[in-house]
């Protein structure tokens, strides 16, 4: 076993550990878990308020954001899976809750396209929602990626920054986000966890994200760019499903799970050939 | 024409003169106050920082406060200290 092997195998050890065990370390990140009297600053309120405006005024391409209504603290985000990249066109849902004393402390924020907590989509991106990087105080390891270095929170960031940081997270070949990996560890990793996170996008953050198939309260504003989003790729989903048609039936072994995902192309093939015609259905009815 | 001044008010304007328009922390204009206060002006002063970056005095001793080690410039990440010159 060489040195790299044994430093790698730690590192998910850890994780592992991380995941399961600490209960503070569970609430710390999690924006819906988080019990903090609602006092905020008047910083806080100001600066949320600015933050929220910045959002809407100077939207960064493929980042849609709302203030919750009711409550201040709470922004609903969607980031849609850049171009040219395994996440290309899905819609990843994120909730975000501001501390009290916001912008010295980061938000906390989950991700909530996870088919129910099944699928990890990025070494960053944790099946719980969880997103391990350093702005938001999850990761306090060295910076590996180029989204670490990055680096730490500071009060000059905000959310659409934040967002931005995020975003970059979903790049062209996310195996190397995982701390450590910097190299493949069987030659072709990187191409399997490609072809994995393809499928998956396709299914949970496509699809499922388009019917709601976990029931996530997503504000309307968000459901209805999911929506007309989805009508606007959806030629480029139906090419992406029929150049993998081939592969319908086989499996892809998780490089970092070793768990294998049955591809199963010609399913998801009719599921999305059905919601677009639903979708544009009623699209039509409404005009 | 003769003109005599019976009274006169004195009007002046003044402004901070910083690097920027906007503090970093709290994103309010200088020529205004921080959020937690009511009047702009001597009781909200801005400092300024070796690395020439300026903020509200308030908003720069909260963020120094919650860091126990390492503080650094919310701006440019080098190490913070306060420029007395």
């Amino acid at each position: 076993m060489s040195l790299q092997i044994i430093i790698n195998f730690t590192l998910t050890r850890i994780r592992a550990n991380m995941s399961k065990g600490d209960e503070n370390s569970y609430f710390y990140w999690d924006p819906l878990n988080d019990h903090e009297a609602d006092s905020l600053t008047n910083t806080a309120m100001a600066r949320i308020k600015k933050d929220l405006m910045t959002l809407y005024t100077d939207t960064p391409p493929g980042i849609f954001a709302v203030g919750d209504e009711k409550n201040l603290k709470f922004i609903y985000a969607l980031i849609i899976g850049p171009m040219n990249t395994p996440y290309q066109g899905g819609f990843f849902y994120f909730v975000l809750k501001c501390p009290n004393d916001y912008p010295i402390q980061p938000p906390r924020m989950k991700l909530l396209t996870t088919d129910g907590g099944r699928v990890r989509f990025n070494p960053n991106l944790y099946e719980t929602g969880k997103i391990c990087v350093s702005i938001l105080g999850t990761w306090t390891g060295p910076a590996w990626s180029p989204a670490q270095q990055i680096s730490t929170w500071s009060p000059a960031q905000q959310i659409s920054s934040l967002l931005l940081t995020i975003q970059s997270l979903l790049n062209e070949k996310p195996y190397y986000n995982e701390p450590g990996f910097d190299k493949e560890m069987v030659p072709g990793d990187s191409d399997r966890y490609n072809e994995i996170i393809t499928y998956q996008t396709l299914r949970v953050a496509v699809c499922g994200m388009v019917e709601n198939d976990c029931g996530l309260n997503i504000p309307e504003s968000l459901q209805n760019i999911i929506k007309q989003s989805f009508l606007n790729f959806y030629e480029e989903y139906l090419l992406t499903i029929e150049s993998k048609l081939h592969l319908s039936g086989t499996s892809v072994v998780d490089p970092f799970t070793s768990v294998a995902i049955k591809l199963d192309y010609a399913e998801l093939r009719n599921r999305l050939v059905s919601i677009h015609s639903r979708l544009s259905a009623s699209k039509s009815q409404e005009e | 024409m003769k003109v005599i001044i019976k009274n006169w008010t004195g009007v002046a304007t003044w402004k901070w003169i910083a690097n920027d328009d906007n503090c970093g922390i709290c994103r309010m204009p200088f020529d205004g106050c921080c959020p937690d206060c009511k009047l702009p002006g001597d009781d909200c002063p801005l400092v300024w920082g070796e690395c020439s970056h300026c903020f509200h005095m308030h908003c720069i001793m909260k963020w120094l406060q919650s860091q126990q080690v390492n503080q650094q410039c919310p701006m440019c990440r080098q190490e913070w200290k306060f420029n007395n010159k």
